[in-house]
């Protein structure tokens, strides 16, 4: 294992003819972790995918996957690493658990059927002939033959696109079921929910840059995004009967009021002395709202209120 | 190496399994040829060529072991590999260190197990129902002649699957692009004839025709047939060339 990175990207690039489609971008993913790559389509994520898992060559960078050169090295990259492509077809007249069984013929230390079953909760279709399956049962059957091999790395590109909630949430528990296996994911997504609640460090990429990288927390610090905090009105200030906090930009919203800090303890200071000050007690309804990664994301993707917007009040 | 053959044999046994598990592929492949065999063999009991004492059902035995030849190799082989390349199969597979070799020899020796079948079963029901025998000393020349054929339009069915563009149209084009050659090459009427002079030329550059001649050359004696056994093997390289150069992973 080198450094305990799985994955190492350095200024990478690639062009088709004269249209650039990544143009530098840098990431690295840690053994053991859940890696989104987040972003809007069009942004250069499966063309990333695909010079990590070694179906194309980069036009400039370079790329570490697992140690190797993805491109030079397909061959024993594909003995360690599990590859679950946008859209791939079975056989048609396979079975199940016999695909299964087939593609382990494939690795040199194969998992056991009965677990690859299990951990894409499949056991119960095992004879099912695969073109009689569910978009969502189809899915976790591409978990259970890229994880045929018991790889160490596992490639998901844009696993649950095009999913209903049900089918999601079970494709969602089968890789939080390779989390728990150990396995390093690397996913690309451009859902924030499915970012947010699978990944341990997210980078989000547009427009062929990784724009920011980090755990879901710090992305949207990085974001430069405020820290909301709101109470409910008390009523002596609806009416006027009290100043305003000095020092904090408060929006007075009827019932409610908010305001956002880059600073969120200072600006709770202030708040609960005037408050002590005016006699309003605790503030009914004190909330803090650390900021979303939809907040930042939406605002690098460029559909979402911009910074100059922070301090004011949003949806 | 000895893994690579081990995991292509362990391929052509899944592609046989799933071959006679689908009744579009099995029942097509098989019924198809034998039942032509029987019931245009039935209409030809007792007569003979004209001017010959050669039974046409010695020329239309052989003339239905080549079309079967065509129908495992040329038309399975190549809507199969179209259909998966469609699917997205192939694509799948190079995911994996599966080699390419053992992936595709196991497709090639299914194949080839396909062929061998459906021969030996014209074969024998052409010799219990019709009394065709391959002439003494023939069997060698019918050998030759089927593994040349699985061979030429083997090649031939990996190069037409890269010009099908869809699923749909994989079984279509493969069957049109051969049996109106194989109608007028007389595969099926042992008595065809009067074709105008150029369209028999025509047909004497098609492989069909070919196959045929050299597979009843190993029937009833014949002349040599010399410049099929070339046109076989011209066929064979360029459609093998063509099936190199244009071969897809990917749609």
């Amino acid at each position: 294992m080198t450094d305990g990175v799985a994955v190492q990207v350095c200024d990478l690039r690639m062009s088709y003819g004269a249209t650039q489609v990544l143009c530098g971008v840098d990431f690295e993913v840690r053994y053991g972790e859940v890696f989104c790559l987040l972003g809007p389509n069009g942004a250069g994520k499966t063309t990333t995918l695909e010079i990590l898992e070694g179906f194309r060559r980069p036009t400039a960078g370079t790329v570490r996957v697992l140690g190797l050169d993805p491109a030079a090295q397909a061959a024993r990259l594909r003995e360690r690493a599990g590859m679950v492509l946008q859209e791939c077809g079975f056989p048609r007249q396979a079975r199940v658990a016999e695909l299964i069984d087939l593609w382990r013929t494939y690795y040199p230390n194969p998992r056991p059927l009965e677990d690859l079953l299990e951990v894409v909760e499949l056991a119960e279709a095992r004879n099912t002939q695969v073109r009689k399956l569910s978009a969502g049962q189809r899915r976790r059957l591409d978990f259970a033959l890229a994880l045929a091999g018991d790889p160490d790395l596992v490639f998901l590109d844009e696993p649950t696109t095009g999913f209903d909630p049900e089918a999601r949430r079970r494709c969602w528990a089968a890789i939080e079921n390779l989390r728990r296996l150990g396995k390093t994911v690397l996913l690309t997504t451009h859902y924030l929910d499915e970012a947010e609640r699978l990944a341990d460090r997210i980078a989000i990429l547009r427009a062929g840059r990784i724009e920011l990288t980090g755990t879901t927390r710090e992305v949207a610090v990085l974001g430069g995004l405020a820290t909301r905090i709101s109470f409910t009105t008390p009523a002596a200030l609806r009416r006027g009967q009290i100043p305003l906090p000095a020092g904090i930009d408060l929006a007075v919203r009827g019932s409610e009021s908010v305001c956002h800090s880059g600073n969120p303890g200072m600006t709770l200071r202030l708040l609960l002395d005037w408050a002590l000050r005016h006699s309003l007690g605790d503030l009914d309804g004190l909330a803090v709202t650390a900021p979303s990664l939809e907040d930042t994301y939406l605002q690098l993707t460029g559909s979402g209120p911009g910074l100059s917007q922070a301090g004011g009040d949003r949806p | 190496m000895t893994r690579s053959v081990r995991l292509a044999m362990g391929q052509a046994l899944i592609e046989q399994r799933s071959f006679w598990r689908s009744a579009e592929y099995a029942l097509f492949t098989f019924v198809f040829p034998l039942m032509i065999l029987l019931l245009i063999g039935a209409a030809n009991v007792g007569s003979y060529l004209p001017g010959t004492h050669i039974k046409n059902t010695t020329v239309f035995v052989p003339g239905i072991l080549a079309f079967g030849v065509i129908v495992a190799a040329y038309v399975n082989l190549g809507s199969k590999v179209a259909v998966l390349r469609h699917d997205g199969v192939l694509k799948r597979i190079k995911t994996t260190p599966l080699p390419s070799a053992a992936y595709l020899g196991g497709l090639l020796a299914s194949t080839v197990a396909t062929a061998i079948l459906l021969a030996a079963g014209t074969g024998l029901i052409g010799w219990l129902a019709f009394g065709a025998l391959p002439r003494p000393g023939g069997l060698l020349a019918l050998t030759g002649g089927l593994v040349l054929g699985i061979v030429c339009f083997g090649s031939l069915g990996l190069a037409i699957s890269s010009v099908i563009t869809s699923a749909e149209s994989a079984g279509p084009v493969t069957y049109a692009s051969f049996l109106p050659i194989a109608i007028i090459s007389g595969v099926f009427d042992p008595t065809f004839g009067g074709l105008p002079a150029w369209l028999s030329h025509l047909v004497d550059l098609f492989p069909v025709k070919s196959l045929a001649q050299v597979l009843q050359n190993a029937y009833a004696v014949r002349p040599f047939p010399a410049w099929d056994l070339v046109n076989l093997g011209l066929w064979a390289a360029a459609g093998a060339t063509f099936a190199v150069w244009r071969f897809r992973w990917h749609s």
